[in-house]
């Protein structure tokens, strides 16, 4: 989400001192929604300062055979700079959906978002980072 | 045209499609899933779709996370665990299954264990007879008058019947008349009928144990049910007396003598 250890780890340890101190006032947390939906806000208000990505300008392209083939040959440190380079909501949609955690219904719940929504930026995503791995990564077709 | 043809709801739901299955997945994305895996246009793209993501979620499971964050997990509790509750717990349909099921089996267990209580040697006889006297009537009977204390002899010269004494109790009453026919299984029965409350006496061989052929004796009146007679049963030399009446057993206990009740 933030692309920087550093601020990862500050947007942790906020969430967790907010756990504890709704705990402490009797009110716990009501269930791990209520982490990951906090730990989503403390990223973005840790990545508020910097440059910040504009939507609509990355090209997309359509996934081929190859694709899961490419992100193999990626490292994890590689995807989580090009998921926190996507612009926002978009970029809480991935974080969340790749986490493979929730069903859609909590990912609704998670990003306040409707499906419809939900669904054509996990597309877009996929097609951008197609587009990206393309140029970054590029492999060889068995059949070549 | 495919029946698992996509519609464009689910399409869009396909786009969101969860990355590996899960249990508590919502009946109208697994729905789309299956269409989409069986719909000949849109197969081999969601098939890509899924290995790309797949992908990705297994580089996402290879992040390393910091020791200090790994250690908190270790050590504390974050995530309230909600506790079932017993409401909840109950209504679960396989608790209420399995619970249905024990309490018809435990009610089975206390009917039968009932039963046995009741039950005694020669009682499934006294049984039968209590249908029979339900049906009888005095015509089909032979008339005789007499005390009913006194037809043992009458059994003994007209039918070769030792034993078929009436006891003390209902002995003074006098008959209406007396038959002497065969159950269903070959035992001579005598039948004997009386005013006192239309009452019918019953003579018949107590049951023996089939091994070794000796008498199951038991002591003092039993007593027995059936389609709203009742009988009350006593045992004595190898003979079985049965006092039925149209009735309940509280009907025929005065006319028990109290020490064998």
């Amino acid at each position: 989400m933030t692309g920087d250890p550093a601020k990862a780890q500050e947007a942790f340890q906020s969430t967790l001192r907010a756990a504890a101190a709704k705990t402490a006032e009797g009110e716990p947390p009501p269930d791990r929604l209520w982490f990951f939906r906090d730990a989503r806000w403390q990223s973005l208000i840790a990545s508020e300062s910097g440059l910040q990505p504009e939507p609509g300008t990355v090209d997309e392209t359509e996934l081929n055979e190859l694709g899961a083939k490419q992100v193999r040959q990626l490292s994890p440190e590689q995807l989580a700079i090009w998921i926190s380079g996507a612009p926002e909501p978009q970029r809480g949609a991935l974080a969340a959906y790749y986490l493979d955690e929730f069903t859609l219904r909590e990912l609704q719940s998670l990003l306040e978002l409707k499906p419809n929504e939900l669904a054509m930026l996990i597309d877009s995503g996929r097609r951008q980072f197609q587009a990206w791995l393309d140029v970054t990564t590029p492999v060889e077709s068995e059949e070549d | 045209m495919s029946v698992f043809r996509l519609s464009k709801r689910e399409r869009v739901l396909t786009r969101c499609a969860p990355i590996s299955d899960k249990a508590d997945t919502d009946r109208r994305m697994r729905a789309a899933v299956l269409h989409a895996r069986r719909d000949r246009t849109a197969a081999k793209e969601f098939q890509c779709q899924q290995a790309f993501d797949q992908a990705i979620a297994a580089l996402v499971r290879d992040i390393p996370v910091s020791g200090e964050i790994a250690e908190w997990f270790r050590n504390e509790k974050l995530i309230p665990q909600q506790k079932r509750s017993l409401k909840k717990l109950l209504r679960n349909p396989v608790v209420l299954s399995i619970a249905t099921a024990m309490a018809v089996i435990a009610g089975v267990l206390v009917f039968i264990v009932i039963e046995r209580m009741h039950e005694f040697p020669g009682s499934g006889t006294a049984r039968k007879l209590l249908t029979i006297a339900s049906s009888t009537r005095v015509g089909q009977l032979d008339a005789i008058q007499t005390d009913a204390g006194a037809l043992n002899d009458f059994f003994f010269l007209k039918y070769r019947l030792e034993h078929y004494d009436v006891p003390a109790e209902f002995a003074q009453f006098r008959t209406v008349g007396a038959r002497v026919f065969d159950d269903d299984e070959g035992h001579r029965v005598a039948q004997i009928g009386v005013p006192e409350k239309r009452m019918q006496f019953f003579l018949f061989p107590a049951e023996r144990n089939p091994k070794d052929a000796t008498i199951r004796e038991f002591s003092g009146w039993k007593f027995v049910e059936q389609e709203g007679w009742t009988g009350a049963v006593r045992e004595s030399a190898g003979v079985c007396f049965m006092a039925a009446l149209r009735g309940e057993k509280k009907d025929l206990a005065p006319y028990l003598s109290k020490s064998e009740r």
